[in-house]
């Protein structure tokens, strides 16, 4: 007898339509990024948003998700003045600011 | 012997991991982004501490601490995480089994260096991630499972023979998998406080006072257990999904919206792994109802989404016309065969065309980019 297994890509989630509760902080800004291509990873340096560039600080969190046949690689990043998650599209190699986590 | 690693407060840890400014904070993830209309799906352990707990609704957590953070459930980075910490258990070669998004298990056999193989796992972990795992070890999953609760957050608990009653002794018994509430109130008539009551009751008295319940209860904690291999594991016999409403509702617009997109995600399902299916099972649950569920079998065995809604609409109108108040539901399907003829009326072709038209096109750009237009009300929540 054993636990019964999880499948992690039975999600509920993704088959959600965005409604009128939908995240409103989310702002999905074309950027462009400095980043370091290095070892299959990733590691973005410096956001240019606004005519403004934010060197980044810290990388606090990486995640990916495949949507459809694209895959979206995310990342928290605290530029000193903020804390913003932004994201890579490996297909597109376009950059996004998704949202703005916390300002300092 | 097998382990059992629960990541603490896994979604929690993760949105504190992700801004660092929430860490020693009390936290909730809520399942929506309405932070006062939503239910707790995690809560940090400083909120824990505050008696906030997983599943209870945001009103009721803010009422509990009204300084709580609130971040909205984003699975993305918890599936992410998750597997990615599948990938990190399978490189030690054991075997695993995915219990759920935040529990794994390997079974470790007889290894006697156990206590280094669990610190290494919780440090890489913590290393990766920046989160904690609390791992048990035992003879069985459930009480390896058991374990792991024991010493959280980022805790180490190993029963063995020597040191099971003394351990059991401590434990209430609700902790354990499989004890809800409803036992649980018939164990504590019965005078079972402890998992170690429980541990010295006979077959006999656990099969007359809790049925089948009861004797799987005697069984999982005496038994020597092991783990399946994957390719060895028992086949699919039914996929389902089910949901819990943000409110109970009658509107019968919403609950059908709430089915043909629960149909959706089955019927995908079923037609990624080749498979039809002939039983259409229906649970709902709500105010007046209660539990209700009800299945009916089909001569045409199908993977059609609209069809699986519609056969749910008719088990539905078991209840009586009308709707009453639901407040979550779930549909299932069952006996399943696999897909291997093509279909021979020129309607049905037609149909199977379509369902493989719209699945390539949500292959291509992502889950639910094409949709029946119904699904969009499961965004109306009725007031």
């Amino acid at each position: 007898m054993q636990q019964s297994g999880f499948n992690p890509k039975a999600r509920w989630d993704r088959f959600i339509p965005e409604g009128d509760d939908h995240n409103t902080e989310e702002l999905n800004d074309r950027i462009d990024v400095l980043a370091w291509f290095r070892r299959g990873k990733i590691y973005p340096k410096a956001i240019a948003w606004k005519e403004k560039l934010y060197p980044i600080q810290k990388i606090t969190y990486n995640w990916q998700e495949r949507c459809g046949a694209e895959m979206i690689n995310y990342f928290s990043v605290d530029t000193g003045c903020g804390l913003y998650q932004i994201s890579f599209n490996n297909t597109t190699y376009g950059w996004k600011l998704d949202k703005i986590i916390s300002l300092t | 012997m097998i382990m059992h690693i629960d990541m603490d407060a896994f979604f929690a840890s993760i949105e504190q991991a992700i801004n660092p400014r929430l860490k020693g904070r009390p936290l909730i993830v809520g399942s929506r982004p309405n932070k006062m209309h939503t239910v707790v799906c995690a809560a940090s352990y400083e909120a824990k501490a505050l008696g906030i707990s997983s599943g209870m609704p945001s009103k009721e957590a803010f009422r509990l601490c009204p300084d709580l953070a609130f971040v909205p459930a984003d699975q993305s980075r918890y599936i992410w995480t998750s597997e990615q910490i599948f990938a990190l258990l399978k490189d030690y070669g054991f075997i695993l089994n995915y219990a759920s998004i935040d529990e794994f298990q390997l079974d470790i056999g007889s290894l006697t260096q156990r206590q280094i193989l669990v610190q290494e796992i919780q440090s890489r972990i913590r290393q990766s991630f920046q989160i904690t795992a609390s791992i048990g070890i035992a003879k069985n999953w459930l009480l390896a499972k058991l374990a792991s609760k024991i010493n959280k957050p980022n805790g180490i608990a190993i029963i063995t023979d020597k040191n099971q009653e003394e351990i059991l002794a401590k434990v209430a018994v609700n902790k354990l998998c499989g004890v809800g509430e409803k036992t649980s109130l018939i164990m504590d008539a019965l005078g079972i406080k402890t998992c170690l009551d429980l541990y010295q009751k006979t077959a006999w008295f656990l099969r007359e006072h809790l049925g089948q319940a009861g004797l799987d209860l005697y069984a999982g904690l005496r038994q020597v257990g092991h783990l399946e291999p994957e390719s060895s594991r028992p086949e699919v016999k039914s996929i389902g999904h089910s949901y819990t409403l943000p409110r109970a509702s009658a509107n019968p617009g919403f609950i059908h919206a709430w089915l043909s997109l629960l149909a959706e995600m089955v019927a995908r399902r079923l037609r990624q792994k080749n498979l039809l299916s002939q039983t259409v099972h229906l649970w709902l649950n709500g105010p007046q109802i209660g539990n209700f569920s009800a299945q009916k079998t089909f001569q045409q065995a199908t993977s059609d989404p609209y069809e699986i809604f519609q056969r749910g609409l008719k088990i539905m109108a078991f209840l009586g016309p009308g709707i009453p108040k639901i407040r979550a539901l779930g549909i299932t399907c069952s006996k399943l065969s696999q897909a291997k003829y093509l279909p021979l009326l020129k309607e049905q072709k037609q149909r199977e065309e379509l369902i493989s038209a719209l699945d390539q096109i949500n292959s291509r750009y992502g889950e639910n980019t094409i949709h029946p237009a119904l699904i969009k009300l499961t965004q109306k929540i009725p007031q």
